[in-house]
């Protein structure tokens, strides 16, 4: 059982691993032959940088586009990336201070990722022109998600876990013989689905997370006058100026 | 797609938006049938824009300008003629497309 | 007198509301198609090619190796809807196909068919379709439904342009055989006689003399349109509509009256006779370059110092953003100027600095507002502050007229709605869809002349001044009401 729970998780992140470096690869194997940034944008690769942060902290651009769309998006976004955090004292062998001290933030961002994940999942059923657009596995991502956090808030409040038998657990994947994973179904389902979720990723619409970072409308800054890009398969091309 | 325009028993070839295939074919009788399928009589005004339309297109390979054109019937048709909105009365469709299209001669492309 | 009328426009501005789902609403609008000759003509095959399903997908693995962005925008969606109510097109006519995201799905879905791991094994459950007639067709209709203005880019979390998605598809069509005629002939027309109007040499020497005569009968200053003069210190690159329309003409007239109160020295190329590039419309590096080329050709054949480009949104995004890559490197001009300039600039500083002087009261009587170009806003810049292209134009007419009025800020500067008739859409066989399109920009409009007593707009793109030429009268406003940016500068400006 514990076995085949490490095998799975190895495997997953293997995969997540692989996936994502053939990914961003294939991305970064091609050029951008031409400058697109959506202006106005910042003359400095700087200032880029800083556009893209803007938008991976604070969704700029959606902040813009739909108030409420935001609001949900940001508590899953902002509660899923501290219940991340939380979920490290399952992994340090001795949770440093700050780490204790979040633990009921992190509770509370459970709940807030179920309630932006129960909106986007309403929105996307309820609003004709986003139903419209939405396939099987757009539905998918948010059920799995919604899934893993209803696992999880359920071995936290009802059927509480051995949690340092899971700690021994994750420590020990490594080893020929891991330590004995705590047979509590809920527990097992919600590792189970986290190593499905994690094994995704590369494969699905998730890769919009690295998409934000290697957006050229969004990290390119405005010096089109001033800089010149030719890609290399355009530099053939017949004429002066290449 | 493409159709073409009865003229005395003749069939005159025609595009998709209904511009001469081969202006070689337009004769006076063409002008009427096409005028008739946008709609227009031909009146006297309407042949002098119609006339000079064919004159420049002779010498330039083009149609003229809008401007040119104004400035041509405004010395023909008096002053008071010499405007855009005039030959907006003349041809509703704009002066460039319909006016050219009576005149067999090829549309005028591009953002106009 | 056009072929579609549009419902009256809502009394009160609703910019906000997205219109209700109208599956189909415009299935039938689709431009007509390229023959072969002008397919031909930019080196496409002339119809289509016997194996287009497998053309297609090869075509775009090509595309895909060729740009980052297509391969990004393609794997990054989330399918959140953000962009969905964003696209002018998508509010004039509630076609769901109008909406960007399930624009770009026309193409994602044969990228998830053929270029990934879920679509091979999940097909349609992940919006995965086969290459066949019936996606073919969809890509036909709603990729000429989209104007590449880039609205859509603003709003998406990730930057997504659909912009890029449909130059691609639209690359790929032409792959197959399947191209636009608007487009194609337009550029087959560049390549041959130098603009796309298919004005030859000679009637655009006397298309010019014709204005020095009109000019100096109005004015009694002698301007000088100079065409091909060696040695001059501009070279002005400005669409053939400025040759040819109204009121683009005015524009045009006021260029020369602001370079000859100047005392700059220019000139215009019969060689390089055409600032847009419809290259970019059909989404081909190759043509493009070829065009561009043009431009270098000519600079260096009248030795001039300078480049100048006249009032066209997506010539500017092309000079803008593209031309040093395309064209340059431009060590052989005068490093004290950007290369190019637009000629909101060269006027903006003459204002500034009082080269040129400008008097309020010729204007008077006008309230003017500013239609910000879709190309201008979102693609390029003007001056040397990011926003610069929002302030100059503002700043230039607002020396020219006394009273300048802006619309919705909803409408405007980078969130400004497209005039609906860009990227290759301003044909007559589009024309219900391009009154559709206009609608946002109208309803702005509307609130602003109703309001504030707006009397003109000014434009600085040869496609929105026709556009809106076209489409004012079907929304009840008189087509004179849209003039050219530097026909108010023309007016203004004080000769002598
Ligand atoms: S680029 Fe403009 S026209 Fe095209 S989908 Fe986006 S908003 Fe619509
Ligand atoms: S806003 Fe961007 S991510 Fe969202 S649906 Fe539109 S294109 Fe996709």
């Amino acid at each position: 059982m514990s076995a085949i729970a490490a095998i799975l998780l190895v495997l997953a992140t293997a995969m997540l691993a692989a996936g994502l470096a053939y990914r961003l690869a294939l991305w970064l194997a091609a050029p951008v032959p031409l400058s697109i940034p959506t202006m106005p944008a910042p003359l400095t690769r700087g200032g880029a940088a800083m556009r893209v942060g803007r938008e991976m902290l604070l969704f700029h651009s959606l902040f813009r586009a739909d108030k409420p769309l935001w609001a949900a998006s940001m508590a899953f976004h902002l509660g899923l990336a501290l219940v991340l955090l939380r979920h490290l004292r399952y992994v340090v062998a001795v949770p440093p201070a700050w780490l204790v001290a979040i633990q009921p933030v992190g509770r509370l961002a459970g709940w807030m990722m179920m309630a932006g994940l129960l909106f986007l999942l309403a929105r996307r059923l309820l609003v004709p022109r986003v139903r419209m657009v939405t396939r099987t596995g757009d539905v998918a991502v948010l059920v799995l998600l919604l899934a893993i956090g209803t696992s999880g808030l359920v071995t936290t409040y009802l059927l509480h876990t051995d949690i340092l038998a899971v700690k021994a657990f994750l420590t020990s994947i490594w080893r020929a013989a891991p330590e004995g994973l705590p047979p509590d179904p809920t527990f097992l389902l919600h590792l189970l689905l986290a190593i499905l979720l994690l094994a995704i990723v590369p494969f699905s619409k998730l890769l919009h997370a690295p998409g934000l970072v290697f957006s050229p409308t969004r990290n390119q800054p405005d010096g089109s006058r001033r800089y010149r890009r030719p890609a290399r398969w355009a530099r053939t091309l017949a004429g002066g100026g290449q | 797609m493409d159709a073409a325009y009865q003229v005395d028993g003749k069939t005159v070839a025609h595009d998709e938006e209904g511009y001469l295939t081969d202006i070689g074919q337009w004769n006076e009788a063409v002008a009427g049938i096409i005028a008739e399928a946008e709609g227009l009589p031909m009146t006297a005004e309407r042949w002098e824009v119609v006339n000079f339309l064919r004159e420049y297109y002779q010498e330039y390979q083009i149609a003229p300008a809008v401007r040119v054109l104004t400035k041509a019937i405004g010395k023909k048709l008096g002053p008071e003629k010499a405007s855009n909105k005039y030959l907006y009365e003349l041809f509703p469709y704009g002066p460039a497309k319909q006016a050219c299209k009576i005149a067999g001669l090829p549309k005028p492309t591009g953002c106009v | 007198m056009s072929a579609f009328e549009p419902p009256p426009l809502a009394d009160e501005v609703e910019l906000a509301a997205p219109p209700a789902l109208v599956p189909g609403a415009m299935a039938h609008s689709r431009p007509y198609v390229a023959a072969p000759a002008h397919n031909q003509a930019l080196g496409f095959p002339g119809e289509r090619v016997p194996d287009w399903e497998r053309r297609a997908v090869e075509k775009l693995g090509e595309l895909l190796e060729r740009s980052r962005a297509l391969r990004v925008f393609l794997d990054s969606c989330v399918k959140c809807g953000a962009c969905a109510d964003k696209c002018h097109f998508f509010i004039g006519t509630g076609d769901p196909n109008n909406m960007p995201v399930a624009r770009q799905d026309l193409l994602r879905a044969l990228y998830r068919r053929h270029f990934t791991v879920a679509g091979r094994m999940l097909g349609r459950h992940v919006g995965a379709r086969d290459m066949d007639e019936a996606l073919l067709q969809e890509w036909y209709t709603y990729f000429h439904q989209c104007t590449q203005c880039r609205r859509c880019s603003v709003f998406c979390p990730f930057g997504i342009d659909t912009a890029e998605i449909s130059m691609a598809a639209r690359e790929i069509m032409d792959a197959i055989g399947l191209g636009q005629k608007y487009s194609n002939e337009i550029i087959g027309k560049v390549h041959k006689i130098g603009n796309n109007l298919g004005l030859p040499e000679p009637a655009l020497a006397n298309t010019l003399e014709g204005l020095e005569e009109d000019v100096l009968e109005q004015s009694g200053a002698a301007v000088k349109f100079p065409l091909d003069v060696h040695g001059a210190d501009v070279l002005l690159v400005t669409p053939s509509a400025d040759f040819f329309a109204e009121p683009h003409v005015d524009g045009l007239i006021g260029y020369a009256k602001v370079f000859h109160q100047a005392g700059i020295s220019w000139t215009l190329s019969s060689h390089a006779s055409e600032a847009a590039n419809f290259a970019l419309f059909i989404g081909s590096y190759e043509q493009m370059h070829k065009i561009a080329q043009r431009i270098r050709q000519a600079a260096i054949d009248l030795g001039v110092k300078r480049i100048v480009f006249g009032e066209c949104g997506h010539a500017w995004r092309v000079a803008y953003a593209f031309l040093n890559t395309l064209a340059g490197p431009w060590d052989f001009l005068d490093p004290a100027y950007p290369v190019p300039q637009h000629i909101v600039e060269v006027t903006h500083e003459l204002i500034r600095r009082g080269g040129i002087v400008l008097d309020r009261d010729t204007n008077a009587g006008k309230t003017v507002t500013f239609h910000d170009s879709c190309n201008v806003a979102r693609a390029s810049r003007m001056g040397d502050a990011p926003g610069g292209q929002f302030v100059l134009p503002r700043e230039v007419i607002k020396a020219a007229v006394p009273s300048f009025v802006d619309m919705h800020p909803d409408t405007t500067h980078d969130r400004t709605f497209c005039c609906g008739g860009g990227g290759g859409l301003l044909t007559d066989d589009l024309l219900e869809l391009r009154i559709k399109g206009a609608r946002p920009r109208m309803q702005a409009l509307k609130e602003v002349v109703e309001q504030q007593g707006v009397t003109h707009m000014a434009a600085i793109c040869a496609i929105c001044k026709t556009q809106f030429a076209k489409v004012l009268p079907a929304y009840g406003f008189p087509m004179e009401m849209v003039v050219s940016l530097h026909q108010l500068v023309g007016q203004a400006i004080r000769l002598g």
